[in-house]
């Protein structure tokens, strides 16, 4: 076993050397032109996939050349367990991995550390731990592609292609990239085997019959999309028409604040409305939306955005750390380490802050100002327990803060006034979960504030609703329905809720899955319309059609009774997905013609 | 203990609409050197990966060395040497690694008989596979499988694309080794004159069935070359009995028969022949006479 994890290392060993140089090469020239520690989520996305990419061709690569019948059978035809083969193969990939991929990022890690007065958290280090983890993941995604018979061989990618869409974070989404790991592991052991043109069955099947239903649905939900493609192509989908209907979402988003105002106004019954009418077209119109759908999380591996912000003045940069819970600050100038920047002095942040306007650092429900002349950072205003902040904007003298329940409004005076917390002036539920919002577009009033909340976000797939709700609120607080008005999507109920009748248990099980170790963030709530009647009916139909089909199939396949109720039961639960995975997991049987006779009987 | 080194019973397989193995039952007796022969497609690949498990047959049972070969263990694959016609090796290890290892991996491993195989070719423990020669790997891969002490030794095809010289030295490697004092050995190859030096026994595959299984020298036997000066037209071939091969030469008729004796001379006598010679053919033409009989062929043939 030992000699064949050798033999595998000598096999790749100057291509990860190779691959290794060049990353260093590459990190240490990024690193004397920006602070890779503080690079927003699509630059680490980018650097994951590249060594996503290596994995999967390494692992492409190195069982594709066992995979012709005469290396398989030289490879696997000794005195030693299939799986210890495996392991030494795989284990050999692992550490080639290892030197290829995490080998210079600690060290780039060590030299920013060491050498630098940039900020290196202990998370940055899980950071690197995590690429490695990806590039094991693309690694065993491909082995196992090449190990399993080729009408199955995308069930292992699909893993690759729904691990960026999961919300989990930290010490989270490295516990499920071990997850993953673990199942690609496991199927792997499985799929090693002599007869490799057959796919695991009876319960190890399972590891297989799983991710290959995940990746039927994944292909019908693809196919959807490229018909969408070609709606766009041919110039009627609704939200890239010329000019978007009266009345529809797509104007809705894209209107001036005065003219959806306005519209909205229309329905209204309202003594006031036709003079807010008037006043919106002659008002300025604050419109804001939901900026951060995701708050920092304590040792979350990447940021949101970047977490430092520059002091213009004293030329100094302020960088977040999460170990210390402060910021630390370098001089622009020299580089070099000054002071850290914490709560009113040295107090730790309740929760990593995120550079907001006007020198607002935002937490996760308190907003913080940073004073530069006395260089301190106090808290300016906190929402109720257990409310997060998902957006703000100033307008006029008021400070809108925008919640994941509620729309708050503060007077923005006070911030210069003094440096105690401000007092909540107005608070306006929102009419649906802060996911779904689109925008909000504020009036002033005499006594008051005209809101209109835009509820359109996620309406194309069923997870959100598409209507306009416009409320006044006066300086009391006392909240007034003015007007609701539907908006028109432009998509038929079919078409919205594609996803879910392909198969109503993948779409109840995938976003459970993909909010696995993850913190709540106020961009992830969903407020579902209710389906209409002939949604469940096609979802229903179409269970009904797999599992005639899937009676039917299994009929004529060489699976055990247990085997075939199985395939049978998923194909009524899961539907569709299910009964392709079927039909590529179990051909039918082979069978035999009659006996033919020779035409010269034997000697 | 099964006798048998080699056991299926109404072994088939199917790929597609193609058979390549038809209800063939088919007993090895353990010891000695049988030969495997069958035109492309007679399915005796297909067979080989069905004995060591690396292929589901459609139907039927296959044992090798007593064992079912879909259930083989480590230790029943220690007892089974392979040699294929590319002789897969890792082309980035050195000779001295892979011996190192081997010997590590087979508990029968022998040193000696190692060296002695390994001996008939100029090869030196600190090339790298890739370096050596297509021959040269040949012998590496023979001294490799022999030297692992294996009751059963599968070779297919091992000397297909070799020189002669390189031919030459796989055969008497094999052969000075003894190894089929205490072992069986299946060697699969289209070379007539390899199996006539070699083989105990002859094993005709065609059409994924059983055709032959004797000694080579019986074989040859039961086939005979006819030569026959008849005027005009001579006989209707579907009245020939045994016939494997009809050719006109230079006005003579050429037959090629199976299992025919003197009776057959009377046949030609009254189909008209005015002389009639009698020889017997060598291994490699009465091979070809009974596989070309159902060898495809195109319709204007």
């Amino acid at each position: 076993m030992y000699d064949l994890f050798k033999a595998e290392l000598k096999r790749f060993c100057l291509w990860a050397g190779a691959y290794a140089f060049v990353q260093l090469l590459v990190l240490l020239f990024l690193t004397r032109v920006v602070d890779l520690a503080q690079q927003p989520w699509e630059v680490y996305l980018v650097i994951a996939s590249v060594h996503a990419l290596a994995g999967l061709l390494l692992g492409l690569y190195q069982f594709g050349g066992y995979r012709r019948p005469n290396a398989w059978l030289n490879l696997l035809h000794r005195p030693l367990a299939h799986w210890r083969i495996a392991l030494a193969l795989h284990g050999a990939g692992a550490l080639l991995l290892l030197v290829a991929v995490l080998a210079p990022l600690l060290l780039t890690a060590a030299w920013q550390e060491t050498m630098t007065a940039r900020v290196l958290d202990h998370r940055h280090l899980l950071l690197c731990l995590a690429a490695w983890s990806i590039s094991l993941i693309a690694y065993l995604s491909g082995s196992c592609a090449m190990l399993l018979p080729r009408r199955v061989a995308a069930a292992p990618l699909v893993f690759l292609a729904l691990l960026p869409g999961a919300y989990a974070t930290g010490v989270g989404a490295l516990a499920l990239q071990l997850l993953v790991l673990g199942w690609l592991l496991a199927l792997m052991i499985v799929a090693f085997k002599p007869d490799i043109g057959s796919p695991p069955r009876g319960t190890a099947g399972l590891l297989l019959a799983l991710p290959m239903q995940l990746t039927m649905w994944l292909l019908l939900v693809l196919a959807g999309f490229g018909v969408e493609l070609l709606w766009i192509a041919q110039g009627s989908h609704p939200n890239n028409l010329a000019q978007a209907p009266v009345g529809s979402a797509k104007e809705a988003d894209m209107a001036d604040g005065d003219d959806l105002i306005i519209a909205g106004l229309a329905s209204s019954k309202l003594a006031d409305a036709p003079l807010w009418r008037e006043q919106a077209a002659i008002s300025d119109i604050a419109t804001f939306g939901l900026a951060i759908t995701e708050t920092p999380i304590w040792n979350e591996l990447t940021n949101r955005a970047p977490m430092e912000f520059d002091d213009e003045e004293r030329r100094i940069r302020w960088v977040f750390s999460h170990d210390r819970g402060r910021f630390v600050g370098y001089r622009l100038t020299d580089r070099k380490a000054v002071a850290e920047l914490g709560v009113d002095g040295d107090g730790r942040f309740a929760s990593p802050p995120l550079p907001g306007p006007r020198r607002m650092l935002i937490g996760r429900d308190t907003l913080y100002e940073y004073d530069s002349q006395s260089q301190r950072v106090l808290p300016r205003l906190r929402l109720p327990a257990g409310e997060v902040i998902a957006g703000l904007e100033f307008f006029g003298e008021r400070l809108a803060v925008l919640g994941d329940r509620a729309l708050y409004v503060y007077d923005a005076r006070a911030l210069t006034l003094d440096t105690s917390l401000l007092a909540t002036r107005q608070r306006l539920p929102l009419p649906a979960a802060a996911g779904n919002l689109q925008r909000v577009d504020v009036m002033e009033l005499l006594d008051g504030h005209l809101v209109s909340f835009t509820m359109t976000r996620m309406r194309h797939n069923g997870e959100g609703p598409s209507f306009q709700q416009l409320v006044r609120i006066d300086e009391q607080g006392r909240i007034t329905d003015v007007a609701r008005r539907e908006l028109a999507t432009g998509y038929g109920p079919a078409w919205i809720w594609q996803t879910w009748y392909l198969s109503p248990v993948i779409h109840a099980v995938l976003p459970a899955a993909r909010a696995l170790f993850s913190p709540y963030q106020p961009g992830h709530t969903r407020s579902p319309p209710p389906r209409p009647p002939m949604v469940p009916a096609i979802a229903g139909a179409l269970l009904l059609l797999s599992l005639l089909a899937a009676l039917l199939h299994v009929r004529r396949t060489a699976l055990s009774l247990p085997e075939r109720l199985a395939w049978s039961l998923a194909c009524a639960v899961v539907g569709l997905p299910a009964l392709m995975a079927l039909r590529l997991i179990v051909p039918p049987r082979e069978t035999l013609p009659p006996l033919a006779t020779a035409q010269n009987s034997p000697a | 203990m099964s006798d048998h080194a080699i056991e299926t019973r109404a072994l088939s397989k199917r790929f597609g609409s193609k058979l390549a193995l038809n209800h063939l039952d088919l007993q090895v007796p353990r010891g000695g050197i049988h030969a495997i022969v069958g035109a492309n497609g007679a399915g005796k690949s297909t067979l080989f990966r069905i004995l060591l498990g690396f292929l589901a047959p459609t139907a039927g049972d296959t044992c090798i060395l007593g064992r079912d070969s879909q259930r083989l263990t480590p230790e029943d694959r220690g007892r089974i040497g392979f040699v294929n016609e590319e002789h897969t090796l890792p082309g980035w290890m050195t000779v001295q690694a892979i011996t190192a290892a081997q010997r590590r991996l087979y508990r029968r491993w022998s040193q000696p008989l190692f060296d002695e195989v390994l001996g008939h070719y100029h090869i030196l423990p600190e090339q790298q596979i890739g370096e050596l020669s297509r021959g040269e790997r040949a012998g590496f891969n023979l001294a490799l499988a022999l030297a692992q002490g294996p009751e059963l030794l599968v070779l297919d095809e091992p000397t297909l694309g070799l020189d002669v010289v390189a031919k030459r030295a796989f055969l008497e490697a094999l052969m000075y080794s003894n190894t089929s004092d205490d072992c069986t050995v299946i060697y699969c190859s289209h070379q007539m004159d390899e199996i006539e030096r070699v083989a105990d026994n002859l094993i005709i595959l065609e059409q994924g069935q059983l055709r032959n299984m004797s000694p080579p020298e019986e074989f040859c036997a039961r086939v005979s070359h006819w030569v026959a000066d008849i005027p005009f037209k001579g006989p209707d071939p579907r009245t020939v009995p045994g016939l494997l091969q009809l050719q006109r030469l230079d006005g003579l008729h050429h037959f090629l028969v199976l299992d025919q004796d003197e009776g057959f001379a009377d046949f030609l006598r009254a189909s008209g022949a005015r002389s009639i010679n009698s020889m017997p053919v060598g291994l490699d033409r009465a091979v070809n006479g009974f596989l070309a009989q159902n060898h495809a062929a195109p319709a204007a043939a």
